[in-house]
Parts: C-alpha cells; sequence; structure tokens
C-alpha cells in the first residue's frame, strides 16, 4: 500500500493514535501502576499506551520516509465519502429522535430518507420502504418476540 | 455399559411426545433469538424461567438447553447474509461468511454452518457424555495463569488476523484492548475511561462494537456509490445454494478443528465461545495451504468459528452437570434454574438425578438432528433477504443493528454509542484497518488483564508463575511459535522463489 | 400539548389528595419491576420469582412486569429510579451494591436515601470453607496459617465491594494476620480456583457449598450468619468460633422511587409481608439457604444509614478510594 492517499491517512490516522496512545499513558498514570496485592488498575493500560504510541510513531515515520508520488494526490473521492457521511448522519438522526418520537417512526423516517435522498427513488418507493420496514419490525419484534423497543410521546 | 444403560434411560425419558415437544419449542425458540441479533439465550432463558416452575425439571431443562444450543445455529444467519453478528459468538463467522455471501454463495455459507453446527454439537454431546468427570478435572487445572497463556495465544493470532499492514492490525488491537479497559476495575473498583458517563461503569457492550464496526461500518462503506444495482449476485436453482462438494471437503478439518477446540475451551469456566471461535479460526488458518485466501470468503472459515462455538456448549454443561459451576451467562441462569426446581445443582447431581442428566443428553442428541432438518430448509428461504435491493436492505440493516443493541440492554446511550462504533467502522474501512484485530482485543483484553493480575497476585509478583505451570508454558510455546509462523513462511517462499530462481 | 399537562396535573391531584387517595393505593396497572442486573442475574431471578409469585398466588390486583436496567454495576438502575420520582406504579429490587457503590463512583449521582425504602427481604448468609485436602480443620487454623505465612494463603472472591472481601478485611484487622485477596467476576470460576487449588480459601453461599461439603470436596470452617443455619448444624458462627466482628448482612429488598405518599409505602410493605409469608417463598428461602430478613420501611430506612457507614469504614480499611 503505497499509493499515496493510503500514506496521507496513514499519516493522520498515526497522528491520532500517537494522540490516544498519550491520553491513555497520562490517565494510566493517574492511577496505581502497582498495590500491594499486585499490578494496579494503572498497569495494563500504561503498557498498551506506550505499545500504541510507539507503534504509532512507527506508522507516521513510514509514511514520511516514502515520498508521496505526484499526481496521485485525488484518491480519495470526496463525494463518495459525503454519501457515506450523509448516510451517517441520517442513522445519527434517527437515533436522536428514537427518545421523541419511539423506534416506528423514526425508522420510517431513515428509511425515507435513505431510499428518496440518498438513492434518489421516488418518493413513492420510500414510503413504501419507510412503512412495511416499520410495520415488519414492529411485528416481529415487538409483538411476536416481546422486545421492549423505543416508545415516544405517541405511545408507539 | 453404565454409559450405554444411562442412554438408553435417557432416550426412553427423552423420546416421549411431551419430552419430543418441549425440545423441539427450545430449538426453535433458540434458532429465533439465535437470528435476532442482540437478543441472546440468555435473556430468553430468564423470560422464560417463571414458566417452567410448573414444568416437570427435565422436560423444563431439556426446553432451556435447546434455546442454549438453538441460539448457536441461528447465529450465523445475519453474520453470512447481512455482516450483522447475531451472537458474539458468530463475529468471526461475518470473516468469511460475509464473504462467501458477497461471492454468491450465501447458501453455501448458511448451510455449511448447519452442518458444521450439526457435527460439532453432536461431538460436544458425545464427548459430555463419555469424558464429562475427568475433564472436568482438567478445566480445573486452568487457572489464571493458564488463562493468561490461553488469551496471549489469542492475541498472537492478531498475525493471522493482519491484512496487509501488521503495524495497523496490531494499532487496531490495540485500540481494541483501549475498549476492553474501559468501566469499572474488578480489582479495586476504580473506574476507567468512563469519560463522567454512569452508563459506561459496566464497559463497552461486545455486540455494540462488533455491530457498529461489522454491520454499520460495511453499510456505510456500500453507501458510498449511490447506483449499485444490487449487492449480492443470487444464483438461482437450489442447487447454487447448497455447499459442493469441494466447500464439504475443503472443511473436513475445520469440521474436527472445531468440535475439538470448541468443546475443551467450553470446558474451562473462565473462556466462553466467542474466545472459542476465535482461537479455532485461528487455527485453521494457521495450518491452512492457503491461509492468504482467508477473509475472502473460505468455506473453512466458517466451518470452523460455527463448529466451535457449538460444541462449545456441550462443553460448558460439563462443569455445571458435574461439578455446579457456571462457566458463561447462560450456564449460570441455567444454575439458578436447577436451583429454583428444587434441584441441587453439584458433583451429586448426575447421581441423584440420573434421568435429568440422560434425559438431556439425549435430547441434545435428538436437537442437533431437528436442528439440521429445521435449519437447512430455512436456507434458501433466509437468503431470499439478499433479493431485496440495496435501498431497501441498507435501512433495514441500520433497523436491525439498532434494534440488536437497543434489546441487550433497553438504553439510548448504547444506540449513540452504537452510531459512534459505525462511523469508526467506516473510518477503519476508508483507511485500510483491518476490523477483526480489534475485535479481538475487545474479547481477549479484558480477559488477559484480569489473568495476569490475579497471576501476579498468586506469585505475589514472581512472573515466573506464567511459564513454570507445564499447561502455560505449552501455550505461550505455541504463541511464540504463532508470532514466528508469517517469518518462517516469508523465509520459505523466499527460499522457494530463490531456487527457482537459481533453477 | 398544554392542555394535556394541565388534565394530568388535575388527575395527580385528585389522585394525591382527593377522595380517592384517602382511601386505601391500589395498583391500577401493571407495576413495574426494576431491576439492576440483566435477565438472569441474581437480582432478576428474585424479581422473576416474586412476580411469578404474586400472579399465581394473587396478591396484587395487576401483574408485576419486570424491567432490566443494567449497566453500570447498578449505578443506572439507581438513576431510573430516581428518575421515576412520585410514580406509584415502580418499584426496584435492591442489593448491598446500591449502598456501597455510590461510596466509591463518582459517576453515581443518588443514593438509597434519595428513594422510598419499602421492604427489606432476604438476608444472604454465607460459610467459609477450605478445599477438603487442605491442612485446616477450623477457622482459628487458618489465621494461624495466615500469620505464619503473610501474604501467602489465597482468597477467591468477587469485587472488592463485594462481601467476601468485607468479611476478609474485618478478619485481618482484628486478628492481624494478611492474606492475598483475589478478584473473580464470575461465581462460577472463584469456586474453580478454590477446587482446583490455586486459592486456600473462599466464602461461599451456603447452597452451593451444601453440594460440594456433601460430596466431599470442600470442608466448611465456619458459619457468617447471626445464629447457626439448618443446613450446618455443627458449623461455629465467626462469633462461636471466637472472631468478635461485625456480622456483615447480605441483603435484598424492595425500593421505590421517592416522592410516594405514605399510603402508597403502606400498600406495598403490606403486599411484600403477604409475599413474605407465603408458602412459596418460605421454600424458596429454604431451597438456596437464605434468612427471611423482612424490615418495614422505617426499619430499612436505618438500615439503609447502618449499612451505608458501616461499609464506609471497611472500604477505607480496605484503602479503596471513597468519593462520598
Amino acid at each position: 500500500m503505497n499509493r499515496s492517499p493510503f500514506a496521507r491517512g496513514d499519516f493522520l490516522s498515526g497522528a491520532t493514535l500517537t494522540g490516544l496512545g498519550v491520553y491513555i499513558i497520562l490517565e494510566a498514570r493517574g492511577w496505581d501502576y502497582a498495590t500491594p496485592d499486585g499490578p494496579g488498575p494503572g498497569f495494563f493500560p500504561l503498557w498498551y499506551g506506550i505499545a500504541m504510541v510507539i507503534l504509532s510513531i512507527v506508522l507516521v515515520a513510514s509514511t514520511l520516509a516514502r515520498p508521496a508520488p505526484a499526481g496521485e494526490d485525488t484518491g480519495i473521492n470526496w463525494r463518495e465519502v459525503g454519501n457515506a457521511l450523509m448516510a451517517w448522519v441520517a442513522l445519527a438522526g434517527c437515533i436522536g429522535l428514537l427518545k421523541l418520537l419511539g423506534f416506528a417512526v423514526s425508522f420510517a423516517l431513515l428509511a425515507i430518507f435513505v431510499v428518496a435522498f440518498i438513492y434518489r427513488r421516488p418518493i413513492k418507493t420510500a414510503l413504501l420502504v419507510g412503512c412495511i420496514g416499520s410495520l415488519g419490525f414492529h411485528l416481529v419484534f415487538a409483538q411476536a418476540l416481546n422486545v421492549n423497543l423505543p416508545v415516544g410521546v405517541l405511545g408507539f | 455399559m453404565d454409559i450405554l444403560n444411562g442412554l438408553m434411560q435417557g432416550f426412553a425419558v427423552a423420546l416421549t411426545p411431551t419430552n419430543l415437544m418441549w425440545c423441539f419449542a427450545g430449538c426453535f425458540l433458540g434458532t429465533v433469538v439465535g437470528i435476532m441479533p442482540g437478543l441472546g439465550p440468555p435473556a430468553t432463558i430468564a423470560m422464560l424461567l417463571p414458566l417452567t416452575f410448573q414444568m416437570n425439571p427435565t422436560s423444563a431443562m431439556i426446553m432451556l438447553a435447546g434455546i442454549y444450543y438453538g441460539a448457536k445455529y441461528g447465529g450465523s444467519t445475519t453474520s453470512i447474509l447481512l455482516n450483522v453478528p447475531g451472537e458474539s459468538s458468530s463475529v468471526v463467522t461475518c470473516l468469511d461468511g460475509y464473504q462467501m455471501a458477497r461471492k454468491g454463495r450465501a447458501g453455501a455459507a448458511l448451510g455449511i454452518a448447519a452442518i458444521a453446527s450439526f457435527i460439532a454439537g453432536t461431538v460436544g454431546v458425545v464427548a459430555l457424555m463419555l469424558i464429562a468427570p475427568p475433564l472436568a478435572k482438567f478445566g480445573l487445572a486452568f487457572s489464571s495463569p493458564e488463562y493468561f497463556a490461553l488469551m496471549a495465544l489469542g492475541l498472537a493470532m492478531v498475525v493471522l488476523l493482519a491484512g496487509e499492514s501488521l503495524v495497523k492490525a496490531l494499532l487496531a488491537m490495540l485500540v481494541g484492548l483501549w475498549i476492553a479497559s474501559m468501566g469499572t476495575d474488578l480489582f479495586t473498583a476504580v473506574s476507567r475511561f468512563t469519560f463522567g458517563n454512569s452508563e459506561m461503569l459496566d464497559g463497552v457492550d461486545f455486540v455494540i462494537v462488533a455491530i457498529g464496526i461489522f454491520a454499520l461500518g460495511e453499510v456505510l462503506g456500500n453507501m458510498e456509490k449511490r447506483e449499485e444495482p444490487q449487492m449480492l449476485p443470487m444464483p438461482k436453482g437450489l442447487r447454487n445454494l447448497l455447499p459442493t462438494r469441494e466447500e464439504l471437503k475443503a472443511c473436513r478439518f475445520a469440521f474436527v478443528n472445531g468440535s475439538v477446540v470448541g468443546f475443551l475451551i467450553g470446558v474451562l469456566p473462565g473462556a466462553g465461545s466467542t474466545i472459542a471461535s476465535f482461537i479455532s479460526y485461528g487455527l485453521e488458518k494457521a495450518v491452512s495451504k492457503h491461509p492468504e485466501k482467508f477473509g475472502t470468503g473460505v468455506p473453512e472459515g466458517v466451518a470452523a468459528p460455527e463448529g466451535a462455538n457449538n460444541s462449545e456448549t456441550g462443553g460448558a454443561l460439563v462443569p455445571l452437570l458435574t461439578l455446579g459451576i457456571p462457566g458463561s451467562g447462560t450456564t449460570a441462569i441455567l444454575l439458578a434454574a436447577l436451583i429454583l426446581w428444587g434441584l441441587k445443582p453439584g458433583p451429586l447431581m448426575i447421581q441423584d438425578n440420573p434421568t435429568l442428566f440422560w434425559g438431556l443428553v439425549a435430547s441434545m442428541y435428538v436437537g442437533n438432528v431437528m436442528l439440521l432438518v429445521l435449519n437447512l430448509p430455512l436456507v434458501p428461504l433466509f437468503a431470499q433477504i439478499l433479493k431485496l435491493p440495496v435501498y431497501a436492505l441498507y435501512p433495514l440493516i441500520f433497523g436491525i443493528s439498532i434494534i440488536g443493541v437497543y434489546s441487550v440492554s433497553g438504553s439510548l446511550f448504547d444506540t449513540w454509542m452504537l452510531a459512534a462504533f459505525g462511523l469508526l467502522g467506516y473510518a477503519m474501512r476508508k483507511l485500510d484497518y483491518p476490523s477483526a484485530p480489534l475485535i479481538l482485543g475487545l474479547v481477549l483484553g479484558d480477559n488477559m488483564e484480569r489473568a495476569l493480575r490475579q497471576s501476579l497476585m498468586m506469585s505475589q509478583g514472581d512472573l515466573s508463575i506464567l511459564w513454570s505451570r507445564p499447561i502455560s508454558a505449552t501455550m505461550l510455546a505455541l504463541t511464540v511459535a504463532i508470532l514466528f509462523l508469517p517469518l518462517l513462511r516469508r523465509a520459505n517462499a523466499w527460499r522457494v522463489t530463490a531456487i527457482k530462481e537459481n533453477g | 400539548m398544554k392542555i394535556f399537562r394541565e388534565i394530568a396535573f388535575a388527575a395527580a391531584l385528585v389522585l394525591t389528595v382527593g377522595p380517592v387517595a384517602a382511601a386505601e393505593f391500589k395498583p391500577s396497572r401493571p407495576i413495574e419491576f426494576i431491576v439492576h442486573t440483566g435477565p438472569g442475574g441474581g437480582a432478576d431471578v428474585l424479581a422473576r420469582f416474586i412476580s411469578q409469585l404474586v400472579d399465581r398466588e394473587k396478591l396484587a390486583p395487576v401483574r408485576m412486569q419486570v424491567n432490566n436496567k443494567p449497566g453500570g454495576n447498578g449505578v443506572t438502575a439507581m438513576s431510573y429510579v430516581v428518575e421515576k420520582k412520585g410514580d406509584v406504579h415502580a418499584i426496584a429490587i435492591f442489593t448491598g451494591n446500591w449502598m456501597s457503590n455510590p461510596l466509591l463512583q463518582a459517576e453515581a449521582r443518588n443514593t438509597v436515601k434519595d428513594m422510598t425504602a419499602i421492604a427489606r427481604l432476604v438476608i444472604e448468609p454465607a460459610v467459609i470453607v477450605v478445599k477438603s485436602d487442605a491442612p485446616y480443620k477450623t477457622l482459628a487454623d487458618f489465621i494461624d496459617g495466615a500469620k505464619k505465612a503473610p501474604g501467602q494463603l489465597k482468597q477467591s472472591g468477587g469485587s472488592i465491594t463485594a462481601r467476601d472481601n468485607v468479611v476478609r478485611q474485618l478478619l485481618m484487622k482484628s486478628t492481624g494476620a494478611n492474606w492475598a485477596y483475589i478478584s473473580f467476576p464470575g461465581g462460577g470460576e472463584r469456586i474453580a480456583a478454590l477446587l482446583g487449588g490455586h486459592v486456600t480459601m473462599m466464602v461461599l453461599e451456603p447452597q452451593e457449598a451444601g453440594e460440594h461439603i456433601r460430596s466431599g470436596s470442600m470442608r466448611v470452617l465456619a458459619q457468617v450468619s447471626e445464629k447457626r443455619l439448618p443446613g450446618f448444624p455443627n458449623v461455629p458462627t465467626l462469633k462461636e468460633a471466637g472472631f468478635n466482628v461485625p456480622n456483615v448482612a447480605q441483603v435484598r429488598g424492595v425500593l421505590a422511587p421517592p416522592g410516594l405518599t405514605p399510603e402508597v409505602v403502606a400498600y406495598y410493605e403490606d403486599l411484600f409481608l403477604r409475599v413474605s409469608r407465603s408458602a412459596a417463598w418460605k421454600k424458596y428461602l429454604d431451597e438456596n439457604q437464605f434468612e427471611d430478613g423482612f424490615q418495614k420501611s422505617v426499619e430499612l430506612s436505618k438500615f439503609f444509614d447502618e449499612y451505608t457507614n458501616q461499609m464506609r469504614g471497611i472500604l477505607k480499611e480496605a484503602g479503596a478510594k471513597l468519593v462520598r
């Protein structure tokens, strides 16, 4: 993998993980490394924190050592990433609505959004998928299996 | 002869119409809860427990055990079809099962999972019947140093699960270890990495991470491209829905491996079916002639973990029935049930209640056959789900994931964590980090830390306790061997090419 | 929306101060039975047993629906109960954890004193056991052994807030002996560690110990209870064995959200009094070798304070960091 988008991704993710490792080490130092009975709660995190810092620095260093070939910088298709992130935001929105609207309505909205706006299908198809999906989940989980699904202010 | 008599007596109990009905009810219910992500056997058994107070304990035990092993059959279904692990023990099945489905072999993967489950499940019962008491003693020889070695052996498999970059695989594993240590420390009650959330005091549920990273990460990755007419090619005709002879042949070793590894790990009170499935997958890959193909949809990669998690059930019943020691969440509830029914679980239970033990054993033979008969015809039915257009399938996976997580704890906080791990899964995919090592670190990290600290408490800080005991020394040696395996392979490959070039 | 709220408020007024409330309180819809473990945990099994008992013996006009609120070692369930303030159709099982965890965990925002005490139900006694091939015949033998080799003997148990460790701390303090405490998350692993000879001693529930003693794999040294248990007539209690340590009760009982009127408390108190008088309950206690620990609301409220103070002292002694 020495295509440049990965190299840049490696650099950024490596740097993030170094940060995480440092954070873990700092937190771990706040807990006992050893207690009279044996190793304390800070023992294990300290060591995997150190390992994380070392390995992530190796990763970052290896991307720096590898010169990025020119002209291949457009490896990440930001439009595609945008699509995925939009789907994720829709999912997060659905989860945010669970408390207010309950599972049935939130899920129907999510499904309608995905079908109509991400996949650009006719709104009729979207409504169909949303309603049938929501009803199906309700029948299978809430009715047949007696699973508690989030209930909103509407009472379902 | 005792065993034969016992078994005859057991079949006489298990084959009465009532018990057959309970056995079927348990197996059927087990399959259903196994298929449903999140909803697992412990919750189901606990909810049915009050209903069993009026039942004959043997019938009740037959039914509850049916739920326990039946769920292991169902667990693979969503792993293979949707990359959503149905049970924690089916996470490993995602690795190759889902890839097989992507290649149009969904039916074959489901079939192999059912066959592996049947073979290993049956082997588990045979072993439970024949060698339970001596094996229970073997389980007792295992203590913290041995568990540490077992977890180290498991973690060493990161080398086998790594993709192109070992450094990235190791980093993913370390993140898994980090997630594993979130929550309250058992030894000191100190809370670690909870960010002030009381919801995180118990740590992060494994199911949330697995569903987020595998299922949501995969779906988000696929949603990048809006126009993908059909996610998975679906071959027509029944023949294409079942495993071919070659595929079954490739699984020969995996059936044995899964059965043995699953059963042995099941006997240990401190290791569960998730660990068993990981280790048998790793073993399968380690001895395979084509390890590089693992993760791209090889049938052995489905057969080994699915076998292991089924024979684990037989193994886990060994300490429960012979010593009254529960090894997992589900067996702990079965223990509670035995007490509530007025039986006395303990070393003398088999002797005092031979009907229950032999009836249960016989019912497990019957149950495994029932499950195979029940599950094989379901394969084409379930495979139909892949005929859904992606724009309908993906929201469905979102919905199943949310329900799966919510049904474990009933907490909205957990669904937020699911979203977070979904994003992490997507990012890992984009940045080319393998997800299996993270899950491996998460499964083993907690146990490993605990075993290490327990060992050092036992030895008062002397590290040599880890390798001065024969079982742990053997496993640590194996660990080292696995760690050096890739080096050997590379050396071998280099030698082969060198010879070719010279020749 | 507003109008709904006003109607609800008016209804609540009628219910609490109107003539309806002056009469005896009766639940009108299913009672939510909150449990801090997942399905299958000890408290969950107890709750399901009680709800089934209430249903079968028709002790209440409505059903009890178990609602699992696991997470945070019980802290999640505790905040949930407090959030239900004024809800007359909710009760929860509490255990000793509900009192000891808030002492150690800053994340816990509520204590049992923020809730309404209903009834204490069960006291779980324990026995101190060793493997049958161990050289110790009495608890004094074990203590002497521990004194001879400080830190060499080991006890397997749960978390440091568990009763196992509390008993150990009290014994170590009163005798000056010292032995190690090794935490295992599951009960099965604790017993396996003892039977495998990896640890020396453990504090075990009598029901489990009974079977191992009957089969000859364990020996019991002493029992942790006020008076001798029917199942162990020949085993001395800690006091009888000459160890003057306070008896640490492992308790389970029922409490309710804050803000309930005395009528509601009286109703639930009476309901659980009737539960604890039933034959099925007696059988349940016998089978598990539990003690009947029934206590009414007022005494239970006092017990909360006593127990919390006792735990605070013991945990401080054990070197744990207290936040309250």
